[in-house]
Order: structure tokens, then C-alpha cells, then sequence
């Protein structure tokens, strides 16, 4: 019986990891650290969430993603010019056309 | 003589018949974009249910029909391109290059032109030749464009732009900007006739304005703002993100006796009398945050888009009850109605 009760709560155990873990899996934490991550947490999501950003994954080229900066600091999103270069630079690299 | 007249009347009788089951054979759908997605969604207001999708168009944004419902335009942000989908098939017959990251589109009352709003700085309005399925022009504007309209009357071409803080109203013929208004980014608009169906007053959302601004199509200026209630318990409004526009999805029905105006905070999509603009009670209540609203022509129903429940709320205008929610695809966002002859 013990071994019954136990087997159960381990496969509960299973469950509930596998559940936390599936939850965690947000844009958020799928990105790498970096000084770009930091910008984009900054400037972006104080609007809109990061899925915005992150549904172009594997779609834009770096000028493409600049493009994508450049507006949005045009619709006032607080990113200066010498950060520019620095986040386009992420998302090319973390989230750019392979 | 007697022959002749019987000839004629049977000759009528055919045409009526003719022209009843034509009519008959029309077909309304709620074409749903899905910003988040590559598909897009056929909708039947008859039935409430998903009779079509459209696939491959990545993150999709505008959404145009020809007024026989023969093809459709769609444009795709992640391609950068202005899908041209086949009515009957709903598969791409082509793609044609934007000159930049296009965002919504608007058709001519004649189906001659797709307009395309793009995003991209310095900002443009690109047109489209329905026939040829060419870009003709690009008309250069202050800023890039979030929406773009065609008037009800088919005259002029109106694009908004958040960038630019500015609405630019286009002469449909000549292509040449006529007149702007507004020092604030430029949301959706909706458009009000007069009884000869020239355009009357352009009914704006704007940049962090939870409402609308009311403009004298004929004056050429803002004549009023109307700031939607704050109606709903602090600790059920919604603190957003809303990308600076809690107010976003206005539409007038097309009997021209009511203007739906959605907010987000609020998770409610609110009705004014028209020409009064009183405002109407019961809004409705849809459990998310609204984005782009639609109707059917007969003014019947509006469909409504939550875009973070990725719903599609179906709702009686006369009594403003929901009748309807359809699971669509992720985050819709932009819809239309198209009639299929």
C-alpha cells in the first residue's frame, strides 16, 4: 500500500514540475540575459507585452529589427540613441532571420 | 399584340427570379485576422461558426475584400508583403513587396485600389492596383502609418499615424494630401455620412485618450471629446499594458444609428445614439481587451475581437447582449465583413 501511495504521489510530484516548468517557459525567460534584455524589459513591455516583440522570431533581418526600434522610439518607447544599436543588435541576434 | 405584352411580363418574371436567387446566393463572412498567428478566420454570422481559414500569412495585420468577395488582400508584417488570397480556394494567388512593415489596409469603394499603411519610418500609404496586382505608388506621409481608410463616399483616403501625431486626409483621385488635423498619435477611426453619403463627422481614437475625438468632416476640425465612463469597480479594471490606447475599436453600424466605442481598462464596449451621441445603457461586457469591432450589413450584430482571450465576441446590437463567443486563432486583432456573391 505504501508503495501504491507513494508511486501515486510521485507521479503527482511529476506533474506539478512539469506544469511549474511549462508556466515559466514565458518570452521573458526563453530570452538570454544580456545588456539588450535589459532595454528591451525596460522600454518595451511598460506598453505592451513581449509577445509583440517575440512573435517576429526568425522573421526580420537586423535592419528589419532597427526598423522595428526606430518606431517604436517614435511612438515614445524610452530608448536613447546610443541603445539603438545595442537592442537591435539582440533581437537580431536572439530572435533575427536564421 | 397580346403575345408581345405576355412575352414581356414572362421575360420580367425571369429577370425578378433571376435577381432574387443572385441575391439569395450572397453570402455574408467575418474575416478575422490573428496578429500573433499565420491564419486567418471565415466566420458565418448566420451560424456563429468558422466556415474558413486562410493560411500562411505570419502575423497578419490588414484585411480587405473585393466588393464581390472574388479575393482577398491581407497584409503580413513578418513578410512585408500584401497577400492577394483567392475567394473560393482562400490560397495565396500572390505576394506583393511593401515598400516597408506594412500595418492595416482599406480597399476603394470600387475595388480598384488596396491602400496599405506602412510603418516604417519616414512612414507611406503604398497603393495597390487590383487588377494588375502591382504597386502603382507609394504616397509619402508624415510619419508611419497605423490605419489607413477609404471614406464611405469613396473621395479620400484617410491614414492616421501614431509616429507622426497626425491624421492625413488624401484625395482619393489625385493621390495628394488635402488636410490634416491633430498633434497626438492617431488611432481607428469610424465615419459618419450625411444623407448624400458624403462623410459628415470621422469619429477618432487617439493616444492614451479613453475615448474619442469628434471631427467636422466639412470644417476640417475637432469639434468635441467624449471620454468613455469610468463605470466599472477599481479593482476590476484592467491596469493594462494597453500600448497607449486604452480606447482601441470604434465603429459606426451601418443603418448610421449607432457608434460602438470599446475600452480595455474597462474590458466593455460602450453604444451611442446617433447623430446625438448619447450615450446608450448596457454596455456590454466581454471579459478582455477589446481591439477592432465589425458588423454585419444589415446592422444586425457587431463581432467584436478580445485579443487577449483570442475571442471573437458576437453581439445584438438592438439589445446589446452577446449571443455568441468564437475561439479564433492567437491574438485577433483586426476584422471586416465581406459579402460573397
Amino acid at each position: 500500500m505504501r508503495w501504491v501511495i507513494a508511486g501515486v504521489g510521485g507521479v503527482l510530484a511529476l506533474v506539478v514540475l512539469t506544469m511549474s516548468g511549462a508556466q515559466a517557459a514565458s518570452p521573458e525567460d526563453e530570452l538570454p540575459e544580456g545588456e539588450g534584455k535589459k532595454i528591451l524589459l525596460m522600454s518595451c513591455t511598460s506598453c505592451h507585452d513581449l509577445s509583440e516583440v517575440t512573435k517576429f522570431r526568425g522573421y526580420y533581418d537586423r535592419k528589419q529589427w532597427r526598423d522595428i526600434v526606430v518606431t517604436m522610439m517614435e511612438y515614445g518607447a524610452p530608448v536613447d540613441e546610443r541603445q539603438v544599436d545595442v537592442l537591435a543588435d539582440y533581437l537580431t541576434q536572439h530572435l533575427g532571420r536564421q | 399584340m397580346i403575345a408581345a405584352v405576355l412575352i414581356r411580363r414572362i421575360l420580367w418574371a425571369v429577370i425578378i427570379v433571376l435577381a432574387i436567387t443572385t441575391a439569395g446566393a450572397a453570402q455574408v463572412r467575418i474575416v478575422q485576422t490573428n496578429s500573433q498567428g499565420d491564419n486567418i478566420h471565415l466566420i458565418d454570422p448566420a451560424t456563429n461558426q468558422i466556415v474558413g481559414e486562410v493560411k500562411g500569412v505570419p502575423i497578419n495585420h490588414g484585411a480587405a475584400a473585393l466588393p464581390d468577395g472574388s479575393r482577398f488582400f491581407f497584409s503580413s508584417e513578418a513578410e512585408q508583403t500584401l497577400h492577394v488570397v483567392d475567394g473560393k480556394t482562400l490560397q495565396t494567388t500572390k505576394k506583393i513587396p511593401l515598400t516597408g512593415r506594412p500595418n492595416n489596409i482599406s480597399i476603394s469603394k470600387d475595388g480598384a485600389r488596396v491602400y496599405v499603411g506602412i510603418v516604417s519610418a519616414p512612414g507611406a500609404v503604398d497603393v495597390i492596383d487590383t487588377k494588375t496586382l502591382e504597386r502603382v505608388k507609394s504616397i509619402p506621409m508624415k510619419g508611419g502609418i497605423h490605419n489607413v481608410y477609404v471614406t464611405p463616399d469613396g473621395k479620400y483616403v484617410v491614414a492616421g499615424s501614431i509616429a507622426g501625431r497626425l491624421m492625413t486626409v488624401v484625395d482619393q483621385k489625385t493621390d495628394e494630401p488635402v488636410w490634416g488635423l491633430f498633434e497626438e498619435g492617431v488611432r481607428p477611426m469610424a465615419f459618419e455620412v450625411n444623407p448624400d453619403g458624403s462623410t459628415k463627422r470621422i469619429f477618432v481614437q487617439l493616444s492614451n485618450v479613453h475615448g474619442f475625438a469628434v471631427v467636422d468632416f466639412h470644417q476640417r476640425k475637432e469639434v468635441g471629446r467624449i471620454l468613455l465612463p469610468d463605470d466599472v469597480p477599481a479593482e476590476k479594471v484592467d491596469k493594462g499594458p494597453f500600448n497607449a490606447s486604452p480606447s482601441h475599436g470604434i465603429g459606426v453600424a451601418p443603418d448610421g444609428k449607432s457608434l460602438w466605442v470599446t475600452s480595455r481598462p474597462n474590458a466593455r464596449v460602450y453604444t451611442y445614439s446617433l447623430p446625438d451621441l448619447k450615450l446608450l445603457p448596457n454596455p456590454v461586457d466581454l471579459g478582455g481587451r477589446p481591439d477592432w469591432v465589425t458588423f454585419t450589413p444589415d446592422s444586425t450584430r457587431i463581432y467584436i475581437t478580445t485579443e487577449n482571450t483570442d475571442l471573437v465576441h458576437a453581439i445584438d446590437v438592438t439589445s446589446r447582449k452577446e449571443v455568441a463567443q468564437i475561439k479564433v486563432g492567437k491574438s485577433p486583432k483586426r476584422n471586416i465583413t465581406a459579402v460573397l456573391r
